[in-house]
């Protein structure tokens, strides 16, 4: 895969870094040219979503462990704000809280189904977040199916809330390069290819596992906190649904799961497109991500990031002939 | 609760078992030859109610007529559809990631086609059975569910003497025992494992039908049952067809007989919840530990 090019050099390195930070600098810099307000929120939404993504892409990519159930953890952190907020807490200190929340949730979750081999992990995933969807609809604390609502006092300022979800996404990519590159992240990838001799070299798939689940589920948490606040209402059907799962699962798979960048533009292309789509036809986009997903698999299991690739190699073709 | 109650919810959970082992069953065959986790089961079961929803409507088809019609069709689209995606659902040891993913996107198609045909709104087919009760002193049982349990034992029985009788049932089998010795002794893996495919496709689209006429429906209809299922095959082991039935009696059971302590707005949580038991209790489920005995006198 991309991911797996040869060590390059310092200079090479840090000339790859480039791009990436040129592009964060130039979303950090949008605000001051007084961009209109849907663009703004259409930007956030998508920082929001990238955050996802890349937590997704932590567990799903790098252990290879497809997880249906994300929403769970969006939802808890959505939640864990909420109430955070009502309660007099600062926002900035719910976020971590919401993270914290999803990622002790994470263990409930994979502490069963990690033990065993096969697709147990996949199957439970699919139920869990119905199971919860359920709970959080019959507690009265929060409003139960109705929804609950963030009464924030001072006055909304969209920039912070944009600044907020950048910062989110960006700590998620330097998280998912961190663990990309660490001796856990290699365990990790050892565990996709080859669980026995990644167990036979001394690497732990169980706690392995878990850990990736963790860090996954407290990215994702941040990001429905980050949602919250600027939503300030949800419901159990909006954090909760298997939609949301669907969503967060589908923007890697479409960038390219196992990269670094991939589940960064497969978020961007969704969180873009996703508000669009779902407003003028609400039944017809979740067909056509589903025809993507099989195009996709059966053609370019790479997602874009495999087409970018596959761009580079005829063009240096191109240029060798 | 008196006895009678107790007798009651006892007969509606047996009733409910037979149903729910046609459904899963689909699911466990396509698992244990291909070692693919088949999440579009739950679009063939909502296509499957349709199908014999629209033949009814139509064509003023009887439903049962219809589930018997279903067989066929939905093996011909099962067959097509392994045939369609080809090397996207091979034989596996394992489930992959590309394949499940597959099957997840096959069945977001399948259900956003429903709802794009028939829209959101909930259909039921009604027959003169559907509130008919048959009474035998203090119990009542709903003829709709009686015949229902019938046709899937019909079914079932028949699929067990395809199982057992015939070779393509022996090369099924096979498979799920051993891949490698299929090739040596000459068993065409991957042409057993297509009709294999149309197999559990077939009982999908047959126990949609059955389901729908106990049911009412909607495009979505096959997630809850898509739960249900994974929770019977789990129950039962993934790729034991005894484990099914095992699987089905434990999980009517238990929805029927909670709805005594749960409240009903808490049902939906309750094949989860039991899914997480399974696991924690019973990994590989009730055939497992026949397994696991077997395997420890082969190691």
């Amino acid at each position: 895969m991309s991911g797996n090019a040869p060590p390059a050099g310092v200079g090479a390195r840090s000339l790859r870094a480039l791009p990436p930070l040129f592009l964060l600098g130039v979303f950090a810099a949008l605000p001051l040219f007084h961009p209109g307000a849907n663009s703004v929120k259409l930007l956030f939404m998508t920082f929001v979503w990238i955050a996802a993504s890349v937590g997704w892409n932590i567990l799903g990519g790098f252990a290879g462990q497809v997880s249906f159930g994300f929403a769970v953890f969006y939802g808890l952190g959505a939640y864990t704000t909420a109430v955070g907020i009502n309660s007099g807490l600062s926002p900035y200190l719910t976020y971590p809280l919401g993270a914290a929340v999803a990622a002790v949730a994470s263990l409930f979750i994979g502490l069963p189904t990690f033990r065993l081999r096969g697709p147990y992990f996949a199957i439970a995933t699919i139920g869990v977040s119905e199971a919860v969807r359920v709970v959080m609809s019959n507690i009265d604390f929060t409003g139960g199916a109705s929804g609950y609502r963030i009464d924030e006092h001072g006055p909304f300022r969209q920039a912070e809330h944009y600044y907020t979800a950048l910062a989110l996404a960006a700590l998620a990519v330097v998280v998912s390069m961190a663990v990309r590159w660490s001796r856990f992240g290699m365990g990790l990838r050892a565990i996709r290819d080859d669980q026995d001799a990644a167990a036979d070299s001394g690497v732990n798939p169980y706690t392995s596992k878990l850990a990736a689940h963790a860090v996954a589920a407290a990215l994702t948490g941040a990001a429905g906190g980050v949602f919250a606040r600027y939503a300030a209402f949800i419901d159990p059907e909006g954090v909760f649904g298997f939609q949301r799962s669907v969503g967060i699962l589908l923007m890697p798979v479409i960038g390219g799961v196992n990269t670094i960048w991939g589940p960064v533009i497969g978020g961007g292309v969704y969180g873009l497109v996703e508000e669009e789509l779902v407003a003028r036809f609400p039944q017809i986009h979740l067909l056509l991500y589903g025809v993507l997903v099989m195009l996709i698999i059966l053609f370019e299991p790479g997602g874009v990031m495999g087409l970018l690739e596959r761009a580079r190699r005829l063009v240096e073709r191109g240029s060798d002939a | 609760m008196t006895a009678t109650d107790f007798l009651n919810l006892l007969i509606s959970s047996l009733l409910l078992a037979g149903t729910y082992a046609a459904m899963a069953v689909g699911m466990t065959v396509i698992y244990g030859v291909m070692k693919i986790v088949n999440l579009a089961h739950a679009g063939f079961l909502m296509l499957g109610a349709y199908f014999v929803y629209e033949l009814h409507e139509r064509a003023g088809i009887h439903p049962l007529v219809g589930v018997v019609l279903a067989f066929p069709a939905f093996f011909a689209a099962g067959v097509l559809v392994h045939w369609a995606l080809g090397r996207g659902v091979p034989v596996s040891d394992q489930p992959t990631l590309a394949s499940l993913l597959l099957m997840f996107g096959l069945w977001l198609v399948l259900q956003n086609v429903g709802y794009l045909v028939w829209g959101t709104d909930d259909r039921s087919i009604l027959t003169p059975m559907t509130f008919a009760t048959i009474r035998f002193g203090e119990i009542t049982i709903p003829k709709i569910g009686l015949v229902v349990f019938a046709s899937a034992v019909v079914s079932l029985a028949a699929l067990e003497f395809v199982l057992h009788k015939t070779w393509f049932g022996r090369a099924i089998r096979a498979l799920i025992q051993n891949r490698y010795a299929c090739r040596i002794v000459g068993i065409p893996v991957q042409q057993t494992a297509r009709l294999t495919f149309g197999l559990g496709i077939a009982f999908a689209g047959a126990a949609g039908g059955l389901l729908a006429l106990l049911y009412p429906f909607s495009p979505d209809f096959g997630r809850p049952f898509l739960l249900r299922s994974f929770v019977i095959i789990v129950l039962g082991g993934l790729e034991s067809f005894s484990g099914v039935f095992v699987g089905s009696l434990i999980l009517a059971l238990v929805e029927t007989f909670s709805i005594l302590v749960v409240p009903s707005s808490y049902q939906p949580a309750i094949s989860f919840s039991l899914l997480v038991v399974a696991l924690i209790v019973l990994p590989g489920g009730v055939a497992g530990l026949v397994a696991r005995k077997r395997s420890r006198r082969a190691g």
